[in-house]
């Protein structure tokens, strides 16, 4: 089951980062938020987070490695694949209007 | 396998032995009492396409109306039930059903296995979704169809622009189908996993058990947040819990983030089986192995993830800040990357093989020319500002069925071809497939090139009819007409495969020369499917040992030992796949139909306004899994069995993971993504939804939350005590006391939500509070009835095994967690507001 996890990890933690991004813009935009705060500033760091987190999984999918070498290749192309998925996905962040 | 040389007869007496063991009756009531997969798979298949044949039917209803501009063949009533009906049928009844009676019938064969895990789940499943998909077209026959679209979009559903009872018969009736897909798909799950040959590792899978595997998976995922909306629309509609009036604190886009967060990974749910048939198909066509295997896993994993975060690409035009818009545009384009690993590997494969042109290929380049074409407009409406310029247009009519019966039903017939001697033994003589073919493919794409071209002059979708004059008369009639001649087309391959069946040729074994384990079974295959379970060394088995299925008939595998006569089926490891225990297979029974009616009544007997019968039939639920549940448990330790091959093996039902254990925690994950679509929606609405805050917040009181901490410690810590006391010989009764105890409490401090706020129809936030109680007051209700299981197999002296007492701790610290978060929730804005 470890090795089904391993597989299911990468994208899994994309969508979770994902999804919290997009959570969190909309946060930025509601009537909660707190007027002092930049939302670009917060978006940023959040995706920043969500990049580092990603990137620590990659990591520890290549140090732990699966005894299984069908597992650990299929893993390591999906944690790559997911690190630049959430690459890709964060940029408009840099550049589009936040609350507009 | 064993060296041992086999004695004469030995296959045949095996299989006589078996057959006795796994036979359903013979008899009519057979159909009723059978949970073989061979039979289930079968009438699945049958059902589906007969809900296939009805949304064809209905498809050439709206062509007829389209043909011609101002046309009088349907008034717009009639126009807005035949549109909803056809796409309520093709995505819940057709496609989705269709493909899971393929897996019932396939993926034992393919994975070396007797039957699926639960048997008795999958006739539950199939006779849940035949009813329930019965009385939606019961109701459409009876002019009672809803006509709000397949998607429901409130406030056009709401209980104002849509009475009667049409909105409901769909919320209702396709909620009781979800049910029955996620059953399946924790039955497929669980074999996928667990029920293997032995030897099959996780590289050594056949690739379509991957792709169902994954699949299986975004059922699990998928559907949960629609059952939700489906709750919510259907509470808002019954009892006015104001869940989409904004008026009330609602809002209507939560049922869009809702549908959608199931309906995009919806297509992929459709789409992956199919690039399952597709790379199990194409290398034995073209006479070779699958090009890249572990990237075609990779890609099926990664595509199932990325699914789901493209919901909002269906609501580009609701208002939605223009960086959320980016965020799902640049998601959105993302999913072209595995799809088009997946498009590559197989070109690949054909390239490095040499290609037959037999019929199942021809359909499968039916594939290749209509799903490109799709994926690329995909593409084209990922992109915002096109989007907004299409949207609601026949051009997104054009593209998704350029996905869905280029990506789906073409594959999906090259399937039915490709195994149809596998399933009936026979093999077709005529050439009407083939004229079939000829006959769809080409007049899909004239059908499906007008409309996408219609769309962009900007005809728009669900419109009962246009005015002259703006030049899409003549393109309109050429899809309506190229559009009945691929009707004749789909009739004609259903007949040649009606004909193939009941009189075709009786052939050999292997026709295609394939290499995976199905096609070791003999043809049809028998209720047991295997003599013995197959070892295997690779990943195509039939290929390193031609002598296989010779091996397998005579006896030479795992559990070909009949004396114990009952049904057996081999549990080895997830990764490895090396041997780990003997499950035991329950016989034939009634009780899975018997569990579906009543299921099904309490799901549809709302529709009557019969709430009485609701909760009678909910109790009759609870009491008829119990005696599932009862008569299933095994009644006295065995120990260690022979498996053969010198492995003596534990029953799966007394070790500590059993079957149900496994079955359990998938089932919770979808309960868990229901819970979590419940939290999305509560924050949501908190978020954004225009009259928020309500007038007043729930302020909690001390003795609520005390019993909620309390209730829910007792209730993780007793169900695990009591695991331990099996295990170690201690009595149990106080751990039970202790379980009880806290599920109680729990929902007493629920109770205590509910009382605080008696009026949940009067805004979204009181309604929502309620939701949330109810959710922690259903399970604390179904902790007490596992906990009373417990104790009566314990009085009753039939003992509890540690598996049991572990699979109620499952539901107990899931039930405590949730219970937690969601008072928490409800408690927490009152205490900061």
């Amino acid at each position: 089951m470890t090795n089904i996890l391993r597989l299911a990890l990468p994208f899994t933690i994309w969508l979770i980062g994902f999804s919290a991004i997009y959570a969190l813009q909309g946060l930025t935009c509601s009537r909660h938020w707190p007027e002092e705060l930049e939302p670009r500033l917060a978006l940023i760091g959040g995706a920043a987070v969500f990049v580092v987190i990603q990137g620590l999984a990659l990591a520890a999918l290549l140090a732990l490695q699966s005894q299984s070498r069908f597992v650990q290749t299929a893993a390591t192309i999906l944690g790559t694949a997911a690190l630049a998925a959430a690459l890709w996905t964060v940029l408009p962040v840099l550049t589009i209007t936040v609350c507009g | 396998m064993t060296q041992k040389p086999p004695r004469r007869g030995t296959a045949l007496r095996l299989h006589r032995q078996l057959e006795r063991i796994w036979s359903p009756d013979p008899r009519f009531r057979g159909w009723l009492t059978t949970n073989n997969n061979n039979d289930v798979g079968r009438l699945f298949l049958a059902v589906a396409t007969l809900f296939f044949v009805i949304g064809g039917l209905l498809a050439m209803l709206i062509r007829a109306q389209l043909a011609t501009p101002g046309s009088a063949f349907m008034g717009p009533e009639a126009y807005n039930q035949v549109f909803t009906m056809h796409g309520t049928v093709m995505m819940f009844l057709f496609a989705i059903p269709f493909f899971e009676a393929l897996a019932v019938l396939l993926l034992p064969g393919m994975l070396g296995t007797r039957d699926l895990a639960f048997p008795r789940l999958g006739v539950y499943g199939l006779w849940v979704y035949i009813f329930g998909g019965s009385a939606v077209i019961v109701a459409m026959l009876m002019g009672l169809s809803p006509d709000g679209g397949w998607f429901m979009y409130p406030p056009l559903s709401s209980a104002a622009f849509s009475p009667g009872i049409g909105a409901d018969v769909w919320l209702l009736g396709i909620t009781s189908i979800e049910v029955s897909a996620i059953a399946t798909a924790v039955e497929i799950v669980v074999t996928v996993l667990r029920y293997r040959a032995a030897g099959m590792s996780l590289s050594r899978m056949p690739i379509f058990a991957w792709y169902i595997l994954v699949v299986a998976v975004m059922i699990l995922t998928a559907f949960p947040p629609m059952i939700l909306g489906s709750l919510l629309l259907e509470t808002e509609r019954a009892l006015g819990w104001p869940f989409f009036q904004v008026e009330n604190g609602g809002d209507p886009l939560l049922w869009q983030h809702l549908f959608w967060l199931f309906g995009h990974p919806e297509v992929y749910i459709i789409f992956l089986p199919a690039a399952g048939m597709i790379a199990t198909i194409l290398p034995v066509m073209a006479r070779t192995t699958l090009l890249g295997y572990g990237w075609v896993v990779a890609a099926a994993v990664s595509l199932a993830v990325l699914s789901f975060g493209l919901w909002v690409h269906h609501m580009f035009t609701t208002g939605i800040p223009h960086l959320g818009l980016a965020f799902f545009s640049a998601a959105s384009t993302l999913v072209a990357v595995p799809t088009s690993i997946m498009i590559f590997s197989w070109i690949g494969t054909l390239w490095k093989g040499r290609v037959q042109m037999k019929l199942p290929m021809l359909w499968l380049l039916g594939f290749f020319a209509t799903f490109v074409i799709g994926g690329l407009t995909g593409v084209m409406l990922a992109i915002v500002p096109f989007n907004w310029q299409v949207h609601d247009t026949h051009f997104v009519v054009a593209h998704l069925h350029y996905v869905l019966i280029g990506g789906y039903v073409f594959p999906m017939i090259a399937a039915v071809y490709y195994f149809q001697p596998l399933l009936t033994g026979r093999f077709h003589y005529f050439r009407l497939g083939a004229v079939a073919f000829w006959l769809v493919v080409p007049a899909f794409h004239i059908t499906f090139l007008a409309v996408h071209v219609v769309g962009l002059l900007g005809q728009r979708r669900r419109t009962w009819t246009y005015d002259e004059g703006q030049g899409w008369e003549l393109l309109n009639l050429i899809a309506s007409t190229a559009s009945f001649v691929m009707a004749i087309g789909f009739a004609l391959v259903i007949l040649d495969i009606g004909i193939t069946t009941f009189s075709g040729l009786r052939g050999k074994r292997n026709p295609w020369g394939a290499t995976t384990l199905e096609w070791a079974a003999p043809m049809p295959s028998p209720a047991y499917g295997f003599a013995s379970i197959p070892i295997v060394r690779g990943r195509y088995p039939l290929t390193d040992d031609p002598d296989l299925p010779q091996r397998i008939a005579r006896g030479e595998g795992y559990l070909a030992d009949t004396s114990r006569n009952r049904r057996e089926a081999l549990i080895v490891t997830t990764t490895t796949g090396k041997p780990l225990q003997v499950a035991v297979m329950p016989g034939n029974s009634a009780l899975p139909i018997l569990l579906a009616v009543v299921t099904s009544t309490s799901f549809l007997a709302p529709l009557v306004q019969a709430y009485w019968l609701s909760a009678l039939a909910l109790v009759g639920v609870v009491i008829v899994a119990l005696v599932w549940v009862w008569t299933t448990a095994p009644r006295q330790s065995e120990g260690l069995v022979d498996a053969g091959h010198g492995a003596r093996l534990p029953v799966a039902a007394e070790s500590p993971d059993p079957p149900g254990w496994w079955g359990s925690l998938f089932l919770l994950v979808a309960d868990g993504v229901h819970f979590g679509s419940l939290m999305f929606g509560y924050a949501f609405l908190w978020t954004v939804a225009p009259n928020w805050p309500p007038p007043s917040y729930l302020v909690p009181t001390l003795l609520p939350v005390l019993l909620a901490l309390g209730g829910a410690a007792a209730l993780a810590a007793g169900p695990r005590l009591a695991a331990r006391a099996v295990a170690t010989g201690h009595r149990t009764a106080l751990a039970l006391v202790l379980s009880l105890f806290g599920a109680l409490s729990l929902a007493t401090a629920a109770a205590s939500v509910m009382l605080a706020r008696q009026d949940p129809a009067g805004h979204a936030y009181d309604a929502a509070l309620w939701l949330l109680a109810g959710h922690v007051g259903f399970h604390a209700a179904l902790a007490v009835i596992m906990l009373g299981y417990l104790a009566l197999r314990r009085i009753s002296g039939h003992g509890l095994r540690v598996g049991e007492a572990r699979i109620v701790s499952l539901w107990a610290d899931f039930t405590a967690a949730t219970g937690l978060v969601a008072l928490a929730a409800a408690w927490l804005p009152g205490t900061f507001a």
